[in-house]
């Protein structure tokens, strides 16, 4: 993912125009174009006179001369009530192709669908102030060839007293509108030349999530986490097609409103310098029938400094929604069907681990490649599917 | 979540204590506590050791003993101080003659910078007070191993220098010692190598120059040296303008116009050194001179709290 992050944390001042000069300067020093030798002051620096004893060992010019050529500065600012505001605005573009998007219609191939660009950037603010209150609020918006989204949010949380708590309270509402893309064979009329000739459906998310985190001492770490989520509107996927007993086809149909409640607890055991222990449980219910439970464990351990490996283990299981029926299963005359098997009872293991190097003077010696950290997972899910997932993720300064 | 400090404390060892009469703070990374307070007191019996040197304090120190004899004749002394003089001439040429080690003779009854000031002095009493600052009229002779001060009533003194001499000399031999990553901080002049025991760069703060107990701006660093001067206590306003204690060598009077000056670079030595001259040469003048060298970069805050900065300088 090409990501574009632009964070202005608080704006102190008036931006550097280096050479914009205010008349408070009035010195005799002047402009001059510096000798080659002084323009290497720093890498010729003992070089010059290397009879100082206390210096001239150690250090190694090598290091001198492998000079960083530009320092990343952050600003922050407290405004006059002593509170940080801190800004984020970001500019996200992913650029992704999917294979199977393009089945919807095999005509075209070569369409926007085949390999989607989706723009999103969105504004965050946020402030706090000394007594651990932080107010923030932000706005997204998220636009892709077959689907428009508005997000808005408002956070506020509190530190407890001595700041070893945190209480939050996050609302959340995403304003949707997709295109209603039915597979080809479904279509009526003749097929739409044109985007506008699609037919638009809504689909509006609202969300409360409530966090508690707390610090219970040096080692022990725990936060629970619940969510309240309520969805309406077209909650199916206009491309999920449904193969009926008696042989017809259609696409899926689902209830239009959906209640969700997942309730959560992490804790992290911090055990010595080299060890730590993650642990997540959660058990979530929603108003279609569907019950789950998650359960995983990670261990991260510090092998050196700069390397550390996590092998982790999760388990997860459902039962199926009511309205779940395989290929060829649903009757015709039921009022709600789909066959997408993310609906359908199963569970599933999910294991590996990640590697994660972080050498001091960068990966391959490379310094603004930092961190570098690679991790294989293998997926086994009870309705036979299996998956073996490498991922790679680089942080780059 | 706080995970990196919980595992940070553990291996990071630190020790605060007042040397050559500044607030000093040592670093030192390393699983073994007991080593790690060891090479702690390795660097301060160092840093001990420069203060004997450069301290003006005590007349038996070497720096003393060149003033004594000025105009009288060249002393001999150790090769540390006569390598130490002459990197700071090189600075003194480089700047100009803002940095001037010889800027101790200013005379100090005769410019009587308080806060009550309400005038400045006429051009030719300033000029007079700074008549004996000259980096040139320090004779060293290397090979004799010998400096001497021209002029009767020349002073020199290492405040400019000093501390960062002291902080890369502590950081050098912890290197040599083994230490792989620490700190030395020298009331702000600080210099920073290898990384924090969870992998990261460290990060290092400047002060807002409005209020020294709050930061500004932070950075993420690792082998890198930072310095800051700023004038946030000493300072007076003349005619609705805010004047610094810090005085312009080649003419006698208070500069103007810039707050706080930081200078970053891979050595703490080069970095404190530079950043009183660059408050003197003032912006224009000071950024053209850090934008040619190689490895320095620079940050400004003049009195109207606008930020300058040399060209490396990305703000976040």
């Amino acid at each position: 993912m090409k990501r574009i992050s632009l964070t202005v944390l608080g704006l102190y001042v008036g931006m550097l125009a280096a050479f914009s000069q205010s008349d408070t300067d009035s010195t005799q020093y002047k402009r001059r174009k510096l000798t080659l030798e002084e323009a290497n002051l720093i890498s010729s620096y003992y070089h010059q006179d290397g009879n100082n004893a206390a210096v001239t060992g150690g250090i190694g010019s090598e290091r001198l001369t492998d000079l960083s050529n530009s320092f990343e500065l952050r600003l922050s600012k407290l405004d006059k009530k002593d509170r940080k505001h801190t800004f984020d605005i970001e500019l996200g573009i992913d650029h992704y192709s999917s294979a199977s998007s393009d089945k919807i219609d095999p005509k075209t191939v070569s369409s926007a669908s085949s390999a989607d660009t989706r723009l999103y950037p969105s504004l965050n603010w946020s402030v706090e102030n000394k007594k651990g209150t932080t107010l923030g609020a932000g706005l997204s918006l998220s636009s892709e060839f077959d689907y428009k989204s508005i997000g808005i949010n408002a956070m506020v949380a509190q530190k407890t007293r001595d700041k070893s708590g945190e209480f939050s309270l996050k609302l959340q509402a995403y304003l949707d509108q997709l295109k209603l893309i039915l597979p080809v064979e479904l279509r009526t009329g003749s097929n739409p030349e044109d985007e506008k000739d699609y037919p638009t459906a809504s689909r509006n998310s609202f969300s409360a999530s409530l966090s508690y985190s707390q610090i219970i001492n040096q080692q022990l770490q725990v936060a629970f986490l619940t969510d309240v989520v309520y969805q309406h509107g077209y909650l199916g996927l206009p491309f999920h097609r449904i193969y009926f007993n008696d042989g017809s086809e259609g696409v899926e149909n689902l209830p239009a409103n959906r209640f969700k409640i997942p309730v959560g607890l992490r804790a992290s055991y911090f055990a010595g310098d080299h060890l730590v222990l993650r642990g997540y449980y959660r058990y979530y219910h929603d108003s279609w029938g569907l019950d789950a439970h998650t359960a995983s464990i990670e261990a991260s351990v510090k092998l050196t400094p700069f390397f550390s490996v996590t092998p982790f283990y999760r388990y997860y299981t459902q039962n199926g929604v009511t309205y779940f029926a395989p290929f060829q299963a649903h009757d015709p005359g039921q009022e709600y069907y789909t066959s997408n098997y993310d609906l359908s009872a199963f569970h599933s293991h999910f294991f590996g681990a990640g590697f994660r190097v972080i050498p001091p003077h960068g990966v391959f010696g490379i310094s603004h490649f930092n961190m570098l950290e690679v991790r294989y997972g293998r997926y086994e899910k009870s309705n036979s599917m299996q998956a073996n997932i490498v991922s790679l993720n680089i942080r780059i300064k | 979540m706080e995970n990196a400090n919980v595992l940070q404390t553990a291996s990071m060892h630190r020790r605060v204590l007042k040397l050559m009469g500044n607030r000093f703070e040592i670093t030192v990374v390393s699983d073994d506590a007991a080593w790690a307070q060891e090479r702690i007191n390795d660097a301060i019996a160092e840093i001990q050791r420069i203060e004997r040197l450069l301290t003006t304090f005590n007349e038996d120190s070497e720096t003393n003993r060149i003033n004594r004899y000025a105009g009288i004749m060249p002393v001999k002394v150790s090769a540390e101080i006569i390598a130490l003089i002459q990197r700071a001439t090189r600075i003194s040429r480089l700047t100009q003659g803002a940095f001037d080690i010889t800027y101790g003779a200013v005379n100090k009854s005769l410019w009587n910078f308080d806060t009550h000031m309400n005038a400045l002095p006429d051009a030719a009493t300033a000029r007079k007070m700074v008549r004996l600052i000259n980096f040139r009229n320090v004779i060293v002779d290397e090979a004799g191993g010998t400096v001497f001060l021209k002029e009767k009533g020349m002073r020199i003194g290492f405040g400019g220098i000093g501390k960062g001499y002291a902080a890369e000399c502590a950081k050098s031999l912890l290197q040599r010692l083994g230490v792989t990553s620490g700190i030395v901080n020298a009331a702000g002049d600080l210099t920073v190598w290898g990384r924090q025991p969870d992998g990261q760069p460290w990060t290092v703060g400047i002060a807002n120059p409005d209020q020294a107990n709050r930061l500004f701006s932070s950075l993420q660093l690792s082998d890198m040296a930072l310095a800051t001067s700023g004038n946030y206590e000493k300072y007076v306003f003349i005619n609705g303008k805010r004047y610094s204690h810090t005085i312009d060598p080649r003419t006698g009077l208070p500069v103007s116009g810039i707050k706080s000056v930081s200078i970053l670079c891979p050595n703490a030595e080069i970095a404190d050194a530079l950043t009183t001259p660059v408050m003197i040469m003032g912006i224009r003048a000071g950024l053209d001179m850090i934008n040619q060298i190689n490895g320095i970069g620079c940050i400004i805050i003049d009195d109207n709290n606008q930020i300058f900065t040399s060209q490396n300088i990305r703000i976040k």
